[in-house]
Parts: structure tokens; C-alpha cells; sequence
């Protein structure tokens, strides 16, 4: 009979990037349990949204550093919502490319990570390179290159130009390339598919269960994306034929990777399409008076739903603003992904669900 | 087989970073970098100071003067949206890094000007123009 252990991993530690505390119970090499133990890392930005409205979209930003614009988007139309605003269609379109982009940059990091936690050092520096032009796409846009400031209540606030456009496009020409590469990489490669095919499967009944969403929900068969929700339309994705639901049925971190890739190719037809649809008009709508009532709104960021409910009382501060973060809602499947894997999957494990603490705590 | 051909090409090929203060910074010409105040167009109404969301910008119009606080600053730009005047503008040059808080004052010296009769209104919202067909 083998004696249980617990080895405690975090919120200090080499393995993990951002301050998670996961207390494994293994039995000689194999994990017997896991419990996570979040709120490391909060900073209260929740209180701090009691703010006035137009500033909030700011500090809704910084609740993430790399869904930053998505963060923004689900907090502004939430308050259009409330105020009974429609942004025009040009807004619309700008925010879906913009958060196009923030998902390529995302899951090329995610990617880049999985094989950093696997030790393939080359893919990893390979990933983080090509993430490069997209950072340099969105600091032409927009000025800077993680918080974009691009939404306000209303619309964006910086248009996209024919010129930018064209950059755009050429940095569209150079991804395709670039994913190429990366996608004979991750579907055929031995050191990927060998270390990362049957490890942490998260079976599709499960997934359900526990309210798994995004990336690690739709490779295990749940068919789950806000961008094809047509009850719950946002941003331009109502306009956009070429989207497709990107699903897998595997259910380990090799298909979740692979669900990932599929996304950026769709990534860089949504660009292509939104980039077709645009028509000169205004930036924005006109915003007058406070909110007063509530709302939510949903949005499908890089790594699974996000949802933002908001309350006004007709004052410009809000009274509530509530997040639920995709990673808080991926954490509770961890625990059956890893029970009876080896301790070094672990890592490669953990990363394939993209865990972005920093949200998580907020 | 793929990543092995990507290592060799990668071992023939140029860097992929820039030896940064040897070659300048690739800095593209809408950057947000840090704001700087043009006190001949300033005509006080205080929208600046008012729509910052971290309370950078201290302004006295007994004094005529703006004190900016950059460590709280987030180069968000509200401010330069708000100005009717254009008198904010954002600096394409980054603002470097200090041990104790770093405060510009922008003084500004005789009379305060009369808004000019191009003046836009500070409107909540700044509808922005509609972008010219190509």
C-alpha cells in the first residue's frame, strides 16, 4: 500500500507564471487529487469599478494583460445595453478585429507555453516571435501594445485606416505562412504529439458538468461559443458568415492545443471579412445621461466565455460591476484532468487550460 | 521534420530582436507615449483633469498651472480626447523609468485665451469623424 503525499505546488513557483496555489496529493509518481486555492492575486478591482462609467472601461481593461480588449468590450456593451445604445456597425467591426487579434497573440502565447512546459525551447521562442507582428499590428491601431484603450461606452475610439488596413493584410500574408509551420508542428510532430496525445482528458459528460468553457470545453464535443450564439449577438460576429465553431472530440491537451490553432486560422478569416465589411461612418454613438438598471453581457475571449453584469442607479458611479472570468470556470475541471496522471504532466496539463490567475482573482 | 528545417534556417537567418540601444526602438507614429501640454492653447476648463481616471493631472486655474503626476499616469488618452482645444497632445517617446514620483508642471503665462470660434465642444462623447472614402 503506497503512502499519500501532498507536495505543494505555489503560489511561488518556477513551473507556474502567475501565483496559483495547487496542493497534490500523489501516491509515488501518479496524483491522487488536487485542490487549487486561488485569490493570490486580488486587487479588489471589482470595488474600484464603482467608479464613474467612462472611466470604469479603463480599469476593466487592466483587469488582464493579454484579454485586455476583450475585458473592455464585455464591460462597454454592458453598459450600452443598459443605456439602450447600438454602436455603428464601423465600431462594431473595429472591436471584432481588434479582439481577432488579441486572440492570435493569445493563443500564441498559450502555445508557446505548452511547449516551454514541455521543454521544446525552440517552438516556444518560435511562437513567441511570430506573436510579435500581431503586437506590432495593435500598436499601429491603437498606440500601445498590451492595453489598447480602444472602447468606450458608445464605440472605439480610434479608427482603423485604409492604410493601417493594408498592414494589416500584409501582417495577415506573413501569419499564414508563420501558422503554416506551426500547424504541421503541432499535428505531427513526435516530441508534440507524443508528450502531449492522451494526457489530461476531460471526458465530454464531465466537461458539462462542471461548466467548462472555451478552448478546453470544445475539445472535449461540448459545442459551446458565444461568438455563434445568435440568442446573445455581440460585436460583428452577426455579420460574419465565415465563422465556424471550431470542435474536437479527443478531449486531451493535444486536441486542446489543436482547437486552439484551427482558431487562428479562423482568426484570420474573421480579420479578412471584417476588414471587407467596412464602410465609412461614425466611430461612435452618442452617449447622454447615466445608466440606471442592469445588465450582462457575454463574450467569448481567448480563453472561454466572459461574462460582466453591471448596475447603475442613474448616477454616473456604477453600483456593481460583477466578472466571472473564464479561468475561474475552467479551474474546477483540473481536478479530473489530472487525477491519475504522472507528476511530470502536470505542467503541460495545468498550462493546456490557459489559467490566467490574474483574472481569476481579479 | 518541420521544426528541424526551422532550426537550420533559423541558425542562417538574422535575429528577430533588435539590439535595442544601439538601433533605435520601433516606434510607430501613433504611439501613446506620454502626454505633454501645449500652454499657449490651454483655456482652462478643466476637462482634462476631470475625465482622468488616476487623477494625474492636478489643475489650479487660479495659478494657471497642470501638474502631471507620470507615475500614475496610464497613457489612456481620456484627457487628450477631452481637450477642446487640441492644447494635450501625446509624445511619441516613452516615459522613462525614476526612483522618487516624477511631477511636470505646465505653467502657463499671461491671460488666459479666449476659446476660438473653431472650438468643439467637450462632449461626453466625441462622435469622431467619419473616415474618408478611399
Amino acid at each position: 500500500m503506497a503512502r499519500t503525499t501532498v507536495v505543494p505546488i505555489g503560489p511561488q513557483h518556477p513551473v507556474l507564471v502567475e501565483p496559483i496555489h495547487l496542493r497534490f496529493e500523489v501516491e509515488e509518481e501518479v496524483v491522487k487529487g488536487v485542490t487549487p486555492v486561488i485569490g493570490y492575486n486580488h486587487r479588489g478591482i471589482e470595488k474600484l469599478m464603482e467608479n464613474d462609467f467612462k472611466k470604469n472601461v479603463f480599469i476593466s481593461e487592466r483587469v488582464c494583460g493579454i484579454c485586455s480588449h476583450q475585458h473592455s468590450t464585455a464591460y462597454s456593451q454592458a453598459v450600452e445595453r443598459v443605456m439602450g445604445i447600438t454602436p455603428p456597425d464601423r465600431a462594431l467591426l473595429i472591436r471584432t478585429i481588434m479582439f481577432e487579434l488579441n486572440r492570435i497573440h493569445s493563443h500564441l502565447l498559450i502555445i508557446g507555453l505548452e511547449a516551454d512546459a514541455i521543454g521544446y525551447e525552440n517552438m516556444f521562442m518560435q511562437c513567441w516571435r511570430d506573436r510579435e507582428i500581431v503586437m506590432r499590428l495593435v500598436e499601429m491601431v491603437s498606440g500601445n501594445r498590451v492595453h489598447y484603450s480602444m472602447n468606450q461606452v458608445g464605440g472605439v475610439r480610434r479608427d482603423i485606416t485604409d492604410a493601417q488596413q493594408k498592414e494589416i493584410e500584409a501582417g495577415l500574408k506573413l501569419f499564414e505562412e508563420r501558422f503554416a509551420d506551426l500547424d504541421q508542428i503541432m499535428r505531427h510532430d513526435p516530441t508534440w504529439t507524443a508528450r502531449l496525445k492522451g494526457i489530461g482528458i476531460l471526458p465530454r459528460k464531465l466537461a458539462l458538468d462542471l461548466g467548462a468553457v472555451g478552448p478546453v470545453a470544445r475539445a472535449s464535443g461540448v459545442d459551446y461559443d458565444i461568438r455563434s450564439t445568435r440568442a446573445h449577438p455581440y460585436a460583428a460576429y452577426h455579420m460574419l458568415k465565415s465563422f465556424k465553431p471550431v470542435v474536437r472530440e479527443e478531449g486531451d491537451v493535444w486536441s486542446r492545443m489543436i482547437v486552439r490553432m484551427d482558431e487562428l486560422w479562423m482568426c484570420l478569416e474573421l480579420i479578412r471579412e471584417c476588414m471587407s465589411l467596412m464602410k465609412p461612418e461614425h466611430l461612435s454613438a452618442e452617449v447622454r445621461g447615466n445608466p440606471n438598471g442592469q445588465a450582462w453581457s457575454r463574450v467569448e475571449a481567448s480563453r472561454g466565455e466572459l461574462v460582466y453584469f453591471v448596475k447603475g442607479n442613474g448616477k454616473p458611479a456604477m453600483d456593481r460591476v460583477k466578472i466571472r472570468t473564464p479561468t475561474f470556470a475552467n479551474l474546477p475541471s483540473l481536478g479530473p484532468m489530472l487525477m491519475g496522471c504522472q507528476v511530470a504532466d502536470i505542467p503541460p496539463i495545468v498550462t493546456a487550460i490557459d489559467p490566467c490567475i490574474c483574472c481569476t482573482d481579479r | 521534420m518541420s521544426m528541424l528545417s526551422n532550426s537550420l534556417k533559423n541558425l542562417f537567418s538574422k535575429p528577430a530582436t533588435r539590439r535595442y540601444p544601439a538601433v533605435p526602438a520601433n516606434i510607430q507614429p501613433n504611439c501613446r507615449g506620454r502626454i505633454e501640454y501645449d500652454m499657449t492653447k490651454c483655456i482652462w476648463c478643466m476637462m482634462c483633469s476631470r475625465r482622468c481616471p488616476t487623477v494625474a493631472i492636478e489643475s489650479d486655474k487660479a495659478a494657471q498651472t497642470h501638474k502631471v503626476y507620470r507615475m500614475r499616469c496610464i497613457a489612456c488618452g481620456a484627457c487628450v480626447d477631452a481637450c477642446p482645444t487640441d492644447a494635450i497632445t501625446f509624445r511619441e517617446h516613452y516615459q522613462e523609468p525614476g526612483y522618487a514620483p516624477i511631477i511636470d508642471t505646465y505653467h502657463q503665462e499671461g491671460p488666459i485665451p479666449k476659446p476660438g470660434p473653431k472650438e468643439k465642444p467637450p462632449a461626453p462623447c466625441d462622435p469622431g469623424e467619419a473616415p474618408k472614402k478611399a
